[in-house]
């Protein structure tokens, strides 16, 4: 017993040390937080290509300060917990400053870390209002704010004029604020809300909810949760014969909406998005495009991932622009002297919040080849 | 070889207690969740491993500790670690209440009802049940602990709070495990109906065990709390209650030190695959397999229990 | 009254689904005394198997839409039987003589590998079935249409439990099932030969996991290496519901748990259906401490 003991113990012990990190060659270090495994695996791995393909083109071009970009990917699991400690574990790999996450709550885990280590974090997909609120000095994100997005989806829906409007979320932090910011706007205009729930994401059948929905008799359902579920409802709609128009939030703009839905059933639903580099002329924008697809030959998934790109992008502007990889002169310079800098979801430039600023909000509608179509 | 044994205890104690000076943030933060979860298994380990109830709700207890914690500290300012009595306590009353009427069911029918438990716990914090819970954002802000005017803050300090606890934790449950409770929830284990033929009043204890476990993970939830400053429901789903669930059995069916070392490994384990990234949790599935095959009583199973015959007074554990 | 009956059709298309898995569920349990955790994710891997089969092959081009459903079905059952024995080969067997729930852990185990290996493999996106294999007739029962796949799938379902039970009931080697289902010591010494038979159950039940898989994915379309540990969930639930070990129980429990899923998110509220299923469950089983159809058995002692 006593042998076995000590042998247990010490593999246990030998396994727990080679873990340790390298400290590596003189290079500009950036780290990466994304889900690389768990629910949101697919949008981590988006994130990590897209960053990893905007690195090595600099890195093409000669780098940053005369020094190569090493992107440092560390996994959150897309769950709190895990998330403290790949931050951590980046606070501790020397890195200038972080990209990520996904997922608000997940964010909001790793703020005190990184603010505590004097670590530049830029966010890309973490929208609730309170991460920029809480006055943390380090903390920038490419994301606009769910405030913002209510704003434009209550707009959109009077502007259409429907009268009876029904909202379905998912009960994620992120669908439930979007879809609380837009009913308490349009409770306040002259349209009736009949309907207001939530489903449970990662199910298959919503039969049961988009029928009570209709029982309900809305004019338009607003779905403020993600694509996987979006594309399901879409089809199941159609199966139904129902015939009823669906406005989604950002986090339905994935290609795999339409894969899922099909294009049948998908014509005619509409979004919000910040734009997606396949709508802009920006160079900038043309030039990932075309890099993307010939590394990876497919197109960009969602929008967060790309928005993660852009989330590079403003760091090595904060690096080249102030001249320097300090926090305090990074962060002076983004939040101060970044003005309009074409990225890949538009222009950007920062408030004193580290928010992004500007109207980002278009409204796409699916086309019945399935394309995303900008609407005027 | 018994003192062998305590050489080999009290070494690894004084290696984890000096660990903090030899390692990094990281994973010093790393030593502090498997602490955490050292405090949360042992307390499974009473109603898993003692007593054998199929429970595999323990996030439940967990969460109602934490919120309550989370709750009372944003709301009326109260120091988060003077709540951890009232967390347990909670955590203990809710615990009573849900597992009375489901108490003598029995072994996997047990496994679903406490599953369910977990899962309706879940839905209710993300539906902001009575308004207090926050829904899916959770509650942020909680306020990091004082002891003696002192702030709790860094990883290094958390590491000496959690593990005094743990350490408390071991004690306790240490002295429990050779009472005479101990060793009558051992005995339902075994043979619950040859344990009520001896006069064990088995509903009791296996209710007694079922809110000793609860009331620790209470007091779990509060350090939790403390630690993350914002909890969310999604920390307290089902498949925290099957990770704890694992490292009891990984570890070895009501043994302390196997149920520790269980969660160094089932905590440790995914961190240090981290080189493999999208890999790790398939490697990590793989030595779980393997674990239990080549371990199916888990790394350190308990010893049997021995008596001397010599007249000396009290059972001794045999090495 | 038709939004009722609508959300009845709803139920029902559900809980078939359930049910089939359950049944799976059920059969290892039977036996073995194992919650097979794992079976999620076979179920999931035969979602994965036919989609891959039915692009790899071109079946479409050359058959009628139920003709590429069989043969898939056909596939796909024989390539998850395999897995099935695989697995119990390797992570079961050698804990066959340990503590039940040793074997837990290592169909936690397995379920953990199943789903990242499917993750690494197929990648962690959404895939989803060709929208145009199975017409989407509908048909019109007291008036309401229903759509032909929904029946289909519940009378395959069906269909399957009753083959099932017939086959475990009446022939040689369902008896030998029984048999060691009740004891195997027994059973061994009566001339059984315990280890084909629990080969055998590894074949069935995970053989209707898979092809539950199939069913779902050519249903709803979409699928994710994620799904097993959802549908996995509530089948097992079904299957306690119904009583565990046993096989129309897993039926009824299945339907059953579709129907309150359906009726509670119709009625009271669709964020809260899955927390009131479980409180159904729960109260079931305190006044019926072995489930519905579950027969009141003293624990060996």
């Amino acid at each position: 017993m006593g042998k076995r003991f000590i042998t247990s113990v010490a593999v246990v012990f030998a396994l727990l040390l080679c873990g340790q990190p390298v400290v590596a060659a003189d290079t500009v270090r950036v780290g990466l937080m994304a889900p690389l495994t768990g629910a949101w695996a697919s949008e981590g791995q988006d994130m990590k290509q897209i960053v990893e393909l905007l690195a090595e083109e600099l890195n093409n071009q000669g780098g940053l300060l005369g020094k190569q970009i090493e992107i440092i990917a560390e996994d959150d699991g897309g769950d709190p917990k895990t998330a403290s400690l790949a931050a951590q574990r980046l606070a501790n790999s020397d890195v200038v400053a972080v990209i990520g996450t996904y997922g608000s709550s997940i964010t909001e885990a790793s703020q005190a870390i990184y603010d505590e280590a004097k670590i530049l974090q830029v966010a890309n997909g973490s929208t609730a209002i309170r991460l920029s609120e809480k006055g943390l000095k380090y903390f920038l994100r490419t994301c606009p704010r769910d405030d913002e997005q209510g704003k434009v989806a209550a707009k959109t829906l009077m502007d259409m004029g429907f009268k009876k409007i029904a909202i379905l979320h998912d009960n994620t932090s992120y669908a439930k604020g979007l879809a609380d910011e837009a009913k308490g706007l349009l409770e306040k205009e002259p349209v009736e809300i009949v309907f207001y729930d939530a489903l449970t994401p990662g199910e298959r059948d919503y039969n049961t909810i988009l029928t009570k929905i209709k029982a309900a008799g809305p004019d338009v359902v607003l779905f403020t949760g993600y694509y996987p579920e979006a594309g399901l409802l879409m089809r199941q709609k159609m199966e139904m014969g129902w015939n009823v128009p669906f406005l989604g939030g950002d986090a339905t703009n994935n290609p795999d909406l339409v894969k899922i839905a099909g294009k049948q059933a998908a014509e005619g639903y509409y979004f919000l998005s910040p734009p997606v580099p396949q709508d802009l002329d920006s160079k900038a924008a043309k030039d990932f495009m075309s890099a993307f697809k010939q590394k990876y030959n497919a197109e960009p998934g969602s929008v967060w991932a790309v928005l993660a790109g852009d989330g590079f992008n403003v760091l090595a502007a904060a690096i080249k622009g102030s001249g320097s990889t300090d926090t305090e002169k990074m962060v002076a310079y983004l939040k101060t002297q970044l003005k309009d800098m074409p990225g890949l979801t538009g222009n950007i430039s920062f408030d004193e919040k580290g928010d992004r600023v500007g109207d980002l909000y278009r409204v796409y509608r699916v086309d019945a080849d399935g394309k995303f179509v900008l609407q005027p | 070889m018994k003192n062998k044994r305590w050489i080999v205890y009290a070494a690894c104690a004084v290696v984890i207690l000096i660990s903090p000076a030899a390692l990094n943030r990281y994973w010093t933060d790393v030593l502090n969740v498997i602490g955490l979860y050292v405090m949360l298994a042992l307390s499974l380990n009473i109603i898993l491993g003692h007593c054998g109830m199929f429970h595999m709700g323990h996030a439940a207890f967990y969460a109602v500790g934490a919120y309550t914690t989370a709750i009372l500290n944003t709301a009326y300012g109260i120091p988060v670690l003077w709540l951890m009595p009232l967390s347990g306590l909670l955590a203990g009353l809710f615990a009573l209440v849900i597992a009375r009427p489901i108490i003598h069911l029995r072994g996997d029918y047990l496994l679903i009802v406490t599953i369910g438990f977990v899962e309706i716990v879940r839905i209710a914090l993300i539906n902001n049940i009575f308004g207090i819970t926050g829904g899916a954002n959770g509650i942020f802000g909680i306020d990091r602990p004082t002891i003696f005017g002192m702030k709790i803050s860094t990883p290094g300090q958390f590491f000496y709070l959690i593990w005094f606890f743990v350490a408390v934790t071991i004690y306790l449950f240490r002295k429990l495990e050779h009472s005479r409770f101990g060793r009558a929830l051992n005995y339902i284990r075994e043979d619950d109906v040859a344990a009520a033929g001896s006069g064990i009043d088995t509903g009791h204890y296996k209710l007694i065990a079922f809110v000793i476990g609860a009331v620790w993970a209470g007091f779990c939830g509060t350090l939790f709390a403390a630690k993350m400053t914002i909890i969310a429901p999604e920390s307290f789903n089902f498949w925290e209650s099957v990770l704890l669930f694992m490292i009891v059995l990984l570890g070895g069916r009501g043994s302390i030190a196997g149920v520790i070392l269980g969660t160094f490994l089932v905590i440790g384990l995914p961190e240090i695959f981290r080189q493999f990234a999208t890999a790790r949790m398939l490697v990590f599935g793989v030595v779980m397999v393997a674990m239990m095959i080549f371990r199916p009583e888990g790394i350190l199973p308990p010893p049997p229990r021995t008596y001397r015959l010599d007249g000396d007074t009290g059972p001794e554990e045999a090495a | 009254m038709e939004f009722f009956f609508q959300q009845l059709t709803n139920g029902l298309a559900v809980g078939g689904i359930y049910a089939l898995i359950a049944l799976g569920y059920t059969m290892v349990y039977g036996v073995l005394k194992l919650i097979n955790f794992a079976h999620g994710d076979l179920f999931m891997i035969g979602a994965y198997l036919g989609l891959t089969l039915l692009t790899a092959l071109g079946l479409a081009d050359h058959l009628s839409p139920f003709g590429v459903i069989a043969l898939l079905a056909v596939m796909v059952l024989a390539l998850v039987a395999i897995l099935g024995v695989v697995l119990e080969r390797v992570a079961y067997r050698p804990l066959r003589q340990a503590h039940r729930l040793s074997a837990v852990v290592s169909a936690l185990g397995a379920s953990i590998f199943f789903q990242n290996i499917v993750m690494l493999i197929y990648g962690a996106k959404f895939h989803v079935y060709p929208h145009d294999l199975m017409p989407r007739t509908v048909v019109h029962i007291f008036g309401m249409p229903v759509p032909l796949i929904r029946i289909l799938i519940l009378l395959a379902s069906v269909v399957m439990m009753v083959g099932l039970y017939t086959f475990i009931q009446r022939t040689k080697v369902g008896t030998a099932i029984r048999a060691a289902a009740i004891d195997q010591g027994a059973a061994r010494l009566m001339g059984i030969n315990v280890d084909r038979v629990i080969a055998l159950v590894f074949v069935i039940g995970p053989a209707l996991g898979g092809v539950a898989g199939l069913m779902v994915g050519i249903y709803y379309g979409q699928i994710n290496f994620t799904m097993g540990w959802i549908y996995g969930l509530k089948a097992f639930t079904a299957a306690i519901l119904g009583g565990i070990g046993n096989i129309p129980g897993a039926m009824v429990g299945g339907l059953l748990l579709g129907l309150i899923e359906a009726f509670a998110a119709a009625y009271l509220s669709i964020a809260w259906k899955d927390a009131f299923a479980f409180c159904v469950l729960i109260l079931i089983l305190i006044v019926r401490p072995t489930g519905l159809l579950g027969e009141r058995v003293a624990e060996k002692v």
